[in-house]
């Protein structure tokens, strides 16, 4: 069994139209054992960027410290807020520092970015736990169940969803991916994040 | 040397059914029964069906090689594991229940899985370890029991049953069989419990629970456990273990099948999501508490992490 | 004497007998009708050996048996099983019941206990009473009858979607409705086409084709509706009143 595996959780992020979305499970287990039903693994970086970091419990903790830290010094030296696309490079360069002792951690993120023009597009990238980016204009997914978290959203998403249907959409595939893997589930949280709110929701899941 | 003894022994496991692999063989392949609609499970009179084994010098190891997913999780056949299952015994007879849950590696295969094989009418085994080992064993020890019923006049003890199948699994000991079963029924002597595995263990007694979430269940079991449990209390007491057990152990859950053996005969009492048992229980049936078994609701209010419903809406 | 015993024995390293050729397999039932569907790559590693190697098998006009896993293991106990039911017709000048044929799966697969095939059976069809059945297998023969089953390698992606779709799993019905307990014809091919989809997407073993089997109760309401679909094929072999009919389509190729 993986170390990835021990802790359990999973990610996922998805596109809408002008907006994005990112969602977790709750559960925090020792193996096989279930511990907590209210472990937050998704956590505010800005006002529009969130990040979501699935895998090992200990380094989720770490991880967030360590971004909390990167993200304020870049704000105190640039004296602006960051955007996705640099947040994501600095998640992916913070990873590669430890190459050959990485953090078990596959991060996801989600955000809305400033155009030239001055509005705003959805951005969500996720990385491996070295780092590796990957940005995607649908949806990303990581934890113990991706392989479940791509066959649902793939079935279940279209492009341009509205904040209210991408919700549905996002909570469905998180839900009933979560309800085949033994590692993931006990509840679930969901940001949708558009240009000018964020709208956070605690959802009702399985208990088993 | 070990080996070396085992190879030049006549007796062992492996040695026996390599020899009735060489016997099968040199007869046709199938024989005129299987013609008709005796193959399979029909031809009892020649024993215990004969295996097919690969030919190489440790049939178990090569077994194990190629199935045992705790050693390696990335060999290729995956046996299902993980489990809760229990049984125990009280004034008013057997109480049985099991959750539905198969897990392959994280994957949860299936949700619905029958744990409870209705041997007969009158005896029950339960399932853990290799879902076909107790399925095909146990589906023919029901054959065997209604052949004791033939040739006796009279229905098999709970005892008996159970030894039979002891012995069966025993004989195949090594070769990587797996399986741990209660076989429930109510006999002459009253209600019995005999606890079976493949390792050849055969236990009588008042509770047991197997599978990977047994130590949940027992937690609930043995604090709610008295002989003198009514009918409605005792269901309860399985149910309420069970989604224990659900609840925190990642390898068990979904639903709970709940079986009552009394003295004519088992009876399926009912089938419960475990989830819904969390959040609003078991409904309106006997010795329900009315309410979820989830803490949410025995802590709310308590404090200001857990405010009432109301004010957390306001 | 180390010597002594390799006189006596070969010594066997290590025996691997076994493949994983990927694809995967799925069956769906009905009211009055059983959809069984299989891609036909087939593949070993990154590796593809063919893009047309069937998983789906017709066995009798009331049973289509999909094995997914090592396909020479698969060939040959489709057709054991075939012969199981060849000889049984000649016995009883009939074919036999689903339920039966499910059993006599269970006994073929323990006999192997200890030499496995590695082989995940669905078998899909109409039982008795005229309801559509899938009954769903390990390799060694533990069985259970279910509606909706996804096995193979993209089971993790297929099943979870279709218990959402099937099942209806997280959803709640409007007020004063209620879900329907068996979906229609027309509603299960486009889910079924949609998981393949989906699979080919983000499984490197899924792909190339795919073919559906469709088997229809005696006066089943679904025919009309299959009979107009694009590229449909009547594969029935006797006048007992169910009929089988595979229908084709393609995947992508990537």
């Amino acid at each position: 069994m993986s170390i990835m595996d021990h802790n359990g959780g999973s990610v996922i992020a998805m596109v809408g139209k002008d907006c994005v979305a990112i969602a977790s499970d709750l559960r925090l287990g020792d193996r096989a054992l279930s511990i907590s039903s209210n472990f937050q693994r998704i956590f505010p970086i800005t006002d529009r960027i969130y990040v979501g970091l699935p895998g090992l419990g200990t380094d989720v903790a770490t991880l967030r410290e360590r971004f909390r830290f990167r993200v304020n010094m870049y704000t105190i030296k640039e004296e602006r807020e960051i955007e996705p696309e640099t947040f994501a490079h600095l998640v992916s360069s913070t990873l590669y520092e430890h190459r050959f002792g990485p953090y078990f951690i596959e991060p996801v993120m989600a955000g809305m970015s400033k155009t030239p023009s001055g509005g705003y597009k959805p951005f969500i990238a996720a990385t491996d736990l070295i780092g590796c980016l990957n940005f995607a204009k649908d949806f990303v997914v990581a934890g113990t169940a991706s392989s479940k978290l791509y066959g649902v959203a793939e079935g279940l998403w279209e492009p341009d969803l509205e904040p209210e249907d991408l919700f549905e959409t996002i909570s469905q595939t998180l839900l009933n991916a979560a309800d085949r893997d033994a590692f993931s589930g006990w509840g679930a949280i969901v940001h949708i994040i558009t240009k000018d709110k964020i709208i956070t929701r605690t959802l009702k899941g399985r208990m088993d | 040397m070990n080996t070396f003894l085992e190879r030049y022994s006549s007796t062992n496991a492996v040695s026996q059914l390599k020899r009735a692999q060489r016997l099968a063989e040199e007869e046709d392949e199938f024989t005129d029964s299987a013609w008709g609609s005796q193959a399979g499970y029909g031809q009892l009179m020649n024993g215990p069906p004969s295996f097919t084994v690969p030919n190489v010098p440790d049939p178990s190891s090569f077994l194990r090689l190629h199935t045992d997913d705790h050693a390696d999780p990335n060999c290729r056949i995956k046996i299902q594991h993980g489990t809760t299952t229990l049984a125990f015994r009280f004034q008013g007879g057997v109480i049985v229940a099991v959750d539905s849950r198969a897990t392959a590696g994280s994957y949860i295969a299936s949700g619905t899985v029958k744990k409870v094989i209705e041997i007969n009418p009158y005896l029950l085994g339960t399932m853990a370890g290799g879902a076909a080992d107790c399925q095909y064993w146990e589906t023919y020890l029901g054959m065997h029991c209604r052949l004791h019923e033939l040739r006796n006049r009279e229905r098999i003890s709970v005892s008996a049953a159970s030894k039979y199948l002891s012995n069966l699994v025993y004989s195949y000991k090594g070769m990587g069989l797996s399986m741990g079963t209660m076989i429930c029924g109510w006999d002459k002597t009253g209600p019995a419990i005999f606890y079976v595995d493949s390792d050849g263990t055969r236990l009588k007694g008042d509770l047991f629970s197997v599978g990977s979430g047994s130590t949940f269940a027992y937690g609930v079991l043995d604090q709610g456990y008295r002989w003198d449990l009514t009918d409605a209390e005792a269901q309860e007491l399985g149910r309420r273990s069970i989604y224990a057990a659900g609840h925190r152990d990642a390898f068990s859950g979904n639903t709970c099948n709940l079986y009552h053996v009394k003295e004519n005969g088992w009876e399926f009492i009912a089938n419960y999501d475990i989830s819904k048992l969390h959040y609003d229980g078991p409904g309106d049936v006997a010795g329900s508490p009315g309410h979820g078994y989830g803490y949410g609701i025995r802590v709310q209010g308590r404090s200001s992490a857990n405010p009432p419903e109301a004010t957390a809406a306001a | 004497m180390p010597g002594m015993v390799s006189m006596t024995q070969p010594i066997q390293q290590s025996f691997n007998p076994y493949t994983e050729n990927g694809g995967t397999i799925l069956a769906i039932a009905g009211a009055d009708f059983t959809v069984i569907a299989g891609d036909t790559r087939q593949s070993e590693g990154y590796s593809i050996q063919t893009r047309y190697a069937p998983k789906v098998f017709r066995l009798t006009d009331k049973a289509v048996l999909a094995v997914n896993g090592f396909a020479a293991d698969g060939n040959m106990f489709v057709k054991k099983v075939r012969q199981r039911l060849e000889w049984y017709r000649h016995a009883h000048a009939k074919d036999m019941p689903i339920r039966a044929i499910a059993r006599l799966i269970q006994t073929m697969l323990y006999a192997r206990r200890f030499f496995p095939y590695y082989v995940y059976n669905i078998l899909g069809g109409i039982e008795e009473d005229g309801t559509g059945a899938v009954y769903s297998f390990d390799p060694v023969g533990s069985y259970e009858r279910e509606a909706c089953r996804a096995a193979g390698a993209a089971q993790s992606l297929v099943q979870p979607f279709l218990d959402n779709q099937i099942y209806f799993k997280n959803q709640t019905p409007a007020a004063g409705t209620a879900f329907p307990k068996h979906l229609p014809l027309s509603t299960v091919l486009p889910l079924v086409i949609d998981s393949f989809t989906s699979a080919t997407e983000r499984h490197i073993e899924v792909g190339d084709g795919l073919e559906i089997y469709v088997v229809l109760a005696r006066n089943s309401t679904a025919l009309a509706g299959l009979q107009s679909l694009r590229g449909v094929q009547e594969v029935t072999g006797t006048n007992d009143g169910e009929r089988v009919f595979v229908i084709r389509r393609d995947l992508k190729k990537d």
